[in-house]
């Protein structure tokens, strides 16, 4: 019993970058705008958010503010290209994943440099939610947390209302089924892609931040290991729903824990096969899924309103 | 021709001139540093000859990246299928060791082509079967095969002496044959350069790599017109691969004669921004790829001589990226 609850409390953990991620890329999905920078964003939200909390003498929110605003203004580069410019998603997205790459590595260096032992920050505290947290089992798995476990949740439940009964979200919506009727209703397309990348990206920086301040607390090269390409994976699975894309990752969260635990202990499995395990459940999850899942109809296309056609 | 050309100076310049007012910001020798980067590659053979050594894996990978993309498929595995290449042309070279080199040599580069296009060929048959997102699962693969060339390098074919997972040499016929002793170059540059000539010829001068490109300009049309789409997106990711398995045949067979751990490099992430910077055009993917191989040879040095991070080289590569693409943008208005 312990053990399993030891592992549902870390599953509850390793959760939080792929649900801060995914809810950002299906933020912008949503309206239109398919994200592939996800990768780059979290390093480089990883390395400004590692870098703020240390240079701050351990300030993590100013590392956690900083990682947002970075984020942010990679978002707003993807909205600009691709929305103002009608630049190719894909391509500006790739442009920026590789930019983001070099800067995450470049800030560190620059501002640490080459040390023999690395800088480290306080890790996140743990936040005993009063009275709850003494439930057994439950209260330790679920209410004795750091802040942005609960803060996914919220954020997560947040979301779903926002976008299944609100105004605004049915024509966030409405922008990425069909961006022509949206602009025919009064709905402003730009601006609506605007904000969901912008705001999706300073998720998906934070996300990134979330891996120094929990995980290792220091910057690593390359430390985010592919967590950015399966929060897309993540978002497809979760049928680009926020409620979903929360469930869908407690499957990413427990495997990853998984792998972590059988390395450690080791069971005589190679240990390569347990790294590779992450990445062979995610494509073994979307064989039977990906036919039926729900994709916006006008994901990664760009709207021009002066055309006539819609591709 | 001077309407291409303008562009890619102007965003050059601009990229350079950004990060330079930047590196003279933080205090470090501009003039100095920049020289540095681009003169490296000139200034002595062993500089240039290493350019070569990089510009023949770059060349592969940034094909191995334009060919997909002419039907518009993004192909991010470059480096999955470069290792998957490495790995079946070292089985080969390991296994066959006895072989002479007539019979050895082209068993693996075919062997590592052949590597290259099976690990392409999963996120091709599940584009194909099922639809799903070639980005996702060809990236999702590279993580896969570093596992495998991990369990290779350490437990299949281990070199227990090295100090770093590396596989036992690979038999001496197996070994490319050297065009230049000193300093080294092997003859994989000129098969490289071929290939690209052939890939350049099969796009644009053949009727199936023009259906390619009609199916990545308007894949709708191109189905009402009688093209098998689907399956043309399974041929261009499966060659795609095979380019890309070749590269890691030739870094096999010929610079390190064995398959060690991180035969990878960073040349994925270059290659992408060698196939975007040349715009998908595989007559200009040959002069990129050498420009980009010049730039990280000299940015190597400068990092060893003046303490300059090699990400500053990275930044403005993506800089020219953008400016190239937002010149693009400009010439429409």
């Amino acid at each position: 019993m312990d053990a399993l609850e030891a592992f549902a409390r870390l599953v509850m953990l390793t959760l939080v970058p792929y649900v801060l991620a995914g809810q950002g890329t299906m933020l912008a999905g949503r309206a239109g705008v398919f994200n592939v920078a996800q990768e780059g964003i979290m390093l480089v939200g990883a390395s400004v958010g590692f870098l703020g909390a240390y240079l701050s003498g351990g300030g993590l929110l100013q590392g956690m503010l900083l990682a947002m605003a970075v984020g942010g203004l990679f978002g707003l580069a993807l909205a600009y290209f691709t929305t103002s410019l009608k630049m190719d998603q894909f391509v500006v997205g790739l442009a920026l994943f590789f930019i983001g790459l070099a800067l995450s590595t470049l800030f560190y260096r620059l501002a640490i440099g080459v040390t023999l032992t690395p800088p480290l920050i306080p890790t996140l505290r743990e936040i005993p939610v009063p009275g709850l947290s003494r439930i057994p089992v439950l209260g330790e798995i679920l209410f004795r947390q750091n802040a942005l476990v609960y803060g996914t949740v919220l954020l997560s439940l947040v979301l779903y209302l926002f976008l299944a009964y609100t105004g605004p979200g049915m024509a966030l919506r409405a922008v990425g089924e069909n961006p022509m009727a949206a602009d025919s209703l009064g709905i402003n397309v730009a601006l609506t892609r605007y904000v969901t990348t912008v705001v999706g990206s300073m998720l998906i920086g934070l996300a990134g931040a979330y891996l120094p301040m929990v995980y290792t607390a220091t910057f690593t090269e390359g430390m985010v290991r592919g967590r950015g390409w399966l929060s897309i994976a993540l978002t497809f699975f979760g049928g680009w729903s926020p409620h979903l894309i929360f469930f869908g990752a407690l499957f990413f969260a427990a495997v990853e824990v998984l792998a972590f635990r059988v390395q450690v202990t080791g069971v005589g499995i190679p240990y390569q096969l347990i790294l590779m395990l992450p990445y062979l459940a995610t494509i073994a999850v979307m064989l039977p899924t990906f036919r039926r899942l729900q994709i916006p109809a006008f994901l990664g296309k760009n709207y021009d309103r002066e055309r006539r056609l819609l591709l | 021709m001077a309407g291409e050309v303008v562009p890619y100076a102007v965003g050059v310049a601009a990229a350079f001139a950004a990060v330079g007012i930047f590196l003279a910001a933080m205090g470090f020798d501009v003039p100095r540093a920049y020289g540095t980067i681009l003169f490296t590659s000139f200034r002595t053979a062993n500089g240039f000859v290493q350019t070569l050594l990089k510009f023949v894996p770059l060349l592969l990978l940034a094909l191995a990246f334009t060919v997909p993309l002419a039907a518009w498929k993004f192909n991010i595995g470059g480096e999955g299928q470069l290792i998957a290449g490495a790995v079946g042309a070292a089985a080969a070279g390991i296994l066959l060791a006895r072989l002479p080199a007539p019979a050895l040599l082209p068993l693996l580069l075919v062997a590592g082509t052949l590597g290259g296009a099976l690990w392409a060929a999963v996120p091709a048959w599940l584009l194909y079967r099922f639809g799903i997102n070639e980005i996702l699962i060809t990236v999702l693969m590279n993580f896969v095969s570093f596992g495998v060339l991990d369990y290779v390098t350490t437990e299949i074919w281990p070199d227990l002496a090295a100090g770093h997972p590396t596989t036992v040499p690979i038999g001496a016929g197996g070994r490319l044959p050297l065009l230049v002793d000193s300093p080294p170059l092997h003859a994989g540059f000129i098969l490289a350069l071929a290939v690209a000539a052939a890939v350049y010829v099969y796009l644009t001068r053949s009727a199936a790599g023009y259906e390619l490109r009609a199916t990545g300009a308007n894949p709708r049309a191109a189905l009402l017109h009688g093209i098998a789409v689907r399956r043309l997106f399974v041929l261009a990711l499966v060659l795609g691969g095979a380019l890309a398995g070749l590269a890691g045949a030739i870094e096999v067979a010929g610079v390190h004669h064995r398959l060690i751990e991180g035969v990878q490099s960073n040349y994925l992430l270059l290659s992408i921004l060698i196939g975007l910077i040349a715009k998908g055009s595989t007559l200009a993917v040959p002069v990129v790829a050498f420009a980009i191989a010049v730039l990280d040879v000299g940015a190597r040095a400068m990092q060893r001589t003046m303490m300059i991070p090699v990400e500053v080289v990275f930044v403005v590569e993506g800089l020219i990226l953008v400016f190239v693409l937002l010149a693009d943008v400009v010439r429409r208005r």
